[in-house]
């Protein structure tokens, strides 16, 4: 798709409009825009970057992307009036390879959420089934993606921000190796943790995002020096002798039928390309303590992350008699009630009687489960499972178990990969009710050009790729 | 044993955070963490004895010492354009001392 474009781009005009167009069609369905860019300025300057890689491709970017002089709300209250005064890394590296940002794209508030039901603006629909949740946190990007709007858009995954909306809206969602994108100029959540991502429709495509985006910057301190491979050219898609770990823990732990089938067809079709599949079982205790470990460490890192949003320096701000006050009121009035509970979790988890017996034993866990993933990549090339147990819940859908192992496990595991900074991807792998479901696969760190290949085997495999969703 | 955590208790971590909630909020919170602690009890099903914590996921060096070069400056218009109140160059926040 992005090649096609690039192609067109004397055409950049009306296929950027087309895109316009479409988008706020949808939008009283899905509600994916926050704020709509007028594109105009970016055109203008077309032909001077009209051999990019992204030349004229209408994109999105998710609303913690800050865009120097356009509002950037990360979708909550507090910064509701925020216009930034620079752009973040990727914003500059994307328009430098031509590339025209349409929209920034609704997010659950400040990315703490996994539905995208907690935006300042509403709810995202999924755009196959607009009674059910696009998922979250990068929710907007992943239903602009999916409903044809743009092929492609920023994300940003801490806990599989990406790659659960990737997986219930039936699109490519990339977290590549921590360090390979810079996060200079992304709102943050959890700085161990947090990672740029993006959306496509296909492999192809998701190869020439992060042959755009991947790169160091000295401005982010995490930001990796490696050399970034030709990673669309070198794409090949073969499986003969490719060793694939199926995550056990995570296929015993998901009761829905329609989900192992499509999964089971899919191991089916790629041991029949001459992959190698084995199952690989990690101590069930590791799996089962992920979700607190992410818990712990994203919110007590995400307290202190957003203690600068008080409303003095830049955001809403709430009268008070005092600066303690005026704080205290933008805070409470800024943030809604999901993100507040966020914060007592982070919190509780640094009260200096929590902290050894929370967060430090937290990030000991943490390293076990790197370290488990780490042993067992030593004998494959990825680590495969789907990525979810079921499709897209329903936006007024019954509460779940939260303590069972479908949640705890199978609805969690893709955190490992912000754990451990391993590059992961979830790609579409076959349909329950007329909604998509989603396989996931991992690699090793550094190791997207294997990550890449495995993703087009898969796609050959399934035969899923450029799908779009027509929103009813 | 999961105690209850009283709403005096939540209220006071909520405070630690520069923010308030309301009497019904806290609630919907009590009942809530009910959960997560089940979910922290979770952590210490797993021996760490003798494991370090895992600050990042790369514990290699990607930062140095660069020259102290002025770069990515912002202008006093810039730095103060989100700021609610400003003067003379400042943010103006309510008096301190009355």
């Amino acid at each position: 798709m992005i090649e096609k474009l690039r192609n067109d781009v004397a055409h950049a005009k009306e296929n950027v409009q087309q895109a316009i167009d479409l988008a706020h069609k949808i939008q009283p369905k899905i509600n994916a825009v926050v704020t709509f860019v007028d594109p105009s300025e970016q055109l203008a300057h077309l032909d001077e970057v009209k051999n990019g890689l992204m030349a004229g491709v209408p994109i999105a970017l998710k609303d913690n992307v800050n865009t120097k002089g356009i509002r950037t709300t990360a979708s909550s209250k507090i910064l509701d009036n925020y216009v930034p005064v620079y752009n973040a890394h990727i914003v500059d590296l994307l328009k430098k390879q031509g590339a025209i940002y349409i929209a920034k794209a609704s997010m659950d508030e400040l990315a703490m959420g996994g539905s995208n039901l907690t935006a300042y603006t509403g709810p995202v629909a999924n755009p196959w089934d607009t009674t059910r949740m696009s998922g979250g946190s990068s929710g907007g990007s992943a239903a602009l993606v999916a409903s044809g709007v743009v092929p492609f858009a920023i994300g940003s995954d801490t806990g599989d921000s990406v790659r659960k909306p990737a997986a219930f809206c039936g699109v490519v969602g990339v977290k590549p190796t921590y360090g390979r994108i810079s996060r200079y100029g992304i709102i943050p959540y959890a700085s161990s943790l947090d990672h740029v991502g993006y959306f496509t429709r296909n492999v192809k495509d998701a190869c020439i995002g992060l042959e755009v985006l991947a790169g160091r910057d000295d401005r982010d301190m995490t930001s990796s020096n490696k050399e970034v491979p030709a990673f669309s050219s070198l794409l090949n898609a073969s499986l003969k002798g490719k060793k694939i770990g199926i995550i056990k823990n995570v296929t015993d732990a998901i009761k829905n039928e329609a989900t192992s089938k499509a999964f089971n067809e899919l191991i089916t079709k790629m041991k029949n390309e001459g992959a190698e599949i084995q199952e690989i079982e990690f101590d069930n205790a590791l799996l089962r303590a992920i979700l607190p470990t992410y818990y712990m460490i994203a919110n007590c890192e995400a307290t202190a992350n957003h203690s600068n949003l008080d409303g003095i320096r830049f955001g809403e701000q709430e009268m008070g008699d005092s600066t303690e006050e005026v704080m205290i009121n933008s805070r409470t009035k800024g943030f809604g009630l999901q993100v507040r509970k966020r914060f007592i979790t982070g919190s509780y988890g640094l009260f200096v009687e929590n902290q050894e017996k929370l967060f430090r034993k937290a990030q000991r866990v943490r390293r076990l489960i790197v370290e488990a993933m780490q042993k067992a990549l030593q004998d494959v090339d990825c680590l495969i499972a789907p990525a979810s147990s079921t499709i897209a819940p329903k936006i007024k859908g019954e509460k779940i178990d939260e303590l069972m192992d479908e949640y705890l496990v199978a609805e969690n595991f893709m955190v490992m990969g912000n754990f451990s900074g391993y590059p992961s991807m979830t790609l579409p792998m076959g349909f329950d009710q007329g909604c998509p479901l989603g396989v996931n696969i991992t690699c090793k760190a550094f190791d997207e050009e294997t990550m890449f290949n495995l993703g087009a085997g898969i796609e050959n495999c399934t035969g899923l790729h450029d799908l779009v969703a027509e929103v009813e | 044993m999961t105690e209850i955590k009283s709403k005096e208790y939540l209220r006071h971590l909520a405070h630690q955070c520069m923010f308030d909630c309301s009497d019904d909020e806290l609630d919907e919170i009590q009942e809530e963490f009910m959960i997560l602690e089940k979910q922290m009890e979770l952590l210490n099903q797993v021996d760490t004895e003798g494991v370090e914590p895992m600050v990042y996921p790369f514990e290699m060096e990607t930062t140095f010492l660069r020259m102290d070069e002025v770069v990515n400056v912002l202008s006093e218009e810039e730095a103060l354009a989100n700021a609610a109140k400003t003067k003379n160059g400042h943010i103006l926040v309510p008096k301190v001392v009355r």
